[in-house]
């Protein structure tokens, strides 16, 4: 499992780096507004009625932005549990460690694909 | 040493691979000076009090990097360590994550195997000849990998990373600098070689950014940005070579 | 006395003549002194796993249909939620100033014959970005335009 991961390696970092830089940036107002300013009543809820919610998330720019909302955080999620697990001492756990929390990110991201195709 | 001056004591970790089963900690209490270094103090002691405490050391101006010890548990040069900086009581040990063959001193050996791996040397294509003359470079050039050139090896960095300790394949902070000091080299050609190499198991990408290394590097190499900086040339590298694939060697 | 690392951390590829005593952990390692931010720093994986999760079945449930989607918007005003997004966005903004604070340094001097511009317009523009697009999007997700 090892090689294959290794060649790999490149490609999750990429994803991991923008999962910290772009997923930080774009989270930071999801968490905002659809985890905080809604649900406490700061902004009004039919700002995100079934409708708009549908209109901005179907526009090209909705969907890339949503599918970027789900794969990044994945991505640098699962690589810095990842390194948790190592700093941990289960360095000689990560032949199935890492390729299961890849996993967990790639399944995710399919998914996320999925759903932002089907809104 | 007359009476009246100030005493410290320092809790020394000995191991002695003929006796200990393992390391344990034994106190001195000495008279020090106030302009001594952390090192004046083991020399005195092994000097003046105990002859059988082994340290390593050499320049005593934090060039030659053979003093590294973790004081109060931060890796240090011990030559560079001004002693009024800490408290009545100094706690002694060999570096982290190190094997230690005797008291202070630590076995180097892993880490000089380490710094083989990255080819720490100007590689050419093809040679210049003599005739040729001196291969210049501006004042710039020097400028893009002086501040990783400055590594003397000191081994702190490795004594402080958090992946050093727990991943043995790791080639760790220092080793990684020097391979990306002379792939910014204007006068060499082996980036494509180095990026191979990085891109291999227990290289850039099993770093974690903790940024301990530089934090404790003490010529200031910051070897993290080495890391770092060699990660993205790797995946560049890497997303060249899906492109434009290099014939012969994949 | 310090915990063991690993076992064969810095080891050399053959053993030396003598016996040698396993290499310890740095005593601080891993809440103590600056190792705190840096284990905090990797354990916001789990944060952002979760939210990248969260996302995805809220998404999801917009492409079923209206009641699901009220359904979703219902469970988010659940204090536990509430609490998680509270615990999520003190998380970000501490990944942020980490990452962005280290992020200049790992540029490259060049790369082929291109210069990243200096580290500080780099730091100014990542925070810009930051900020500039959590304006941006905010004001869109609460219905300010559009």
């Amino acid at each position: 499992m090892k090689h294959p991961l290794l060649k790999l390696e490149p490609l999750i970092w990429l994803l991991f780096g923008q999962g910290i830089l772009l997923g930080t940036v774009l989270l930071t107002p999801w968490v905002l507004v659809v985890g905080l300013a809604i649900p406490l009543g700061i902004v009004p809820a039919d700002a995100l009625s079934y409708e708009r919610a549908t209109l901005l998330a179907s526009h090209i720019v909705g969907r890339l932005v949503l599918l970027g909302l789900i794969v990044l955080p994945l991505w640098k999620g699962a690589h810095h549990m990842r390194h948790t697990f190592i700093d941990f001492g289960g360095a000689e756990r990560d032949a199935w460690v890492a390729p299961l929390l890849y996993l967990l990110a790639t399944v995710g991201s399919v998914l996320a694909v999925v759903a932002v195709i089907r809104i | 040493m007359s009476d009246g001056q100030q005493k410290k004591t320092f809790v020394i970790t000995r191991f002695d691979p003929d006796r200990d089963d393992a390391p344990r900690k034994q106190a001195y209490e000495i008279p020090v000076h106030p302009d001594w270094k952390v090192l004046d103090a083991l020399n005195f002691i092994k000097d003046e009090i105990d002859a059988t405490l082994s340290h390593r050391w050499s320049c005593r101006m934090a060039v030659c990097g053979s003093c590294g010890m973790m004081v109060d548990g931060e890796p240090r040069l011990t030559c560079k360590e001004a002693l009024s900086q800490y408290g009545d009581t100094v706690d002694v040990a060999p570096l982290a994550n190190f094997p230690v063959v005797r008291d202070l001193v630590i076995e180097a050996d892993g880490f000089m195997e380490k710094l083989t791996h990255v080819k720490p040397w100007i590689i050419r294509a093809k040679e210049l000849a003599v005739e040729e003359g001196p291969m210049r470079q501006s004042p710039a050039e020097l400028e893009e990998f002086k501040q990783f050139s400055m590594c003397i090896n000191c081994m702190l960095c490795y004594s402080a990373c958090p992946v050093v300790a727990n991943e043995p394949e790791f080639i760790g902070p220092a080793a990684i600098a020097l391979g990306h000091r002379y792939s910014l080299d204007s006068r060499d050609e082996g980036a494509a070689d180095r990026n191979e190499i990085f891109r291999g198991e227990g290289t850039v990408f099993s770093c974690s950014f903790a940024n301990e290394c530089s934090e404790v590097c003490p010529k200031h190499v910051d070897p993290a940005a080495a890391v770092n900086q060699a990660k993205l040339n790797a995946v560049i590298d890497w997303a060249t070579s899906l492109v434009l694939p290099r014939g012969g060697d994949k | 006395m310090a915990r063991n690392a690993h076992p064969h951390a810095m080891a050399p590829s053959k053993p030396g003549r003598t016996r040698t005593a396993p290499p310890q952990l740095p005593d601080r390692f891993p809440f103590g002194g600056r190792y705190l931010a840096y284990t905090l720093f990797d354990l916001t994986g789990i944060l952002y796993l979760l939210l990248g999760f969260l996302v995805l079945c809220t998404v999801w449930s917009l492409g079923s249909g209206e009641a699901v989607w009220n359904g979703a918007l219902e469970r988010h005003r659940n204090i536990l939620y509430i609490g998680f997004h509270a615990i999520a966005l003190v998380g970000l903004i501490f990944v942020g100033i980490r990452f962005f604070g280290f992020f200049p340094k790992a540029q490259p001097p060049r790369v082929g014959p291109v210069k990243p511009p200096p580290k500080g317009v780099i730091l100014v523009g990542l925070y810009a970005l930051w900020i500039g697009v959590t304006v941006c999007l905010s004001i869109v997700l609460a219905g300010g335009v559009f």
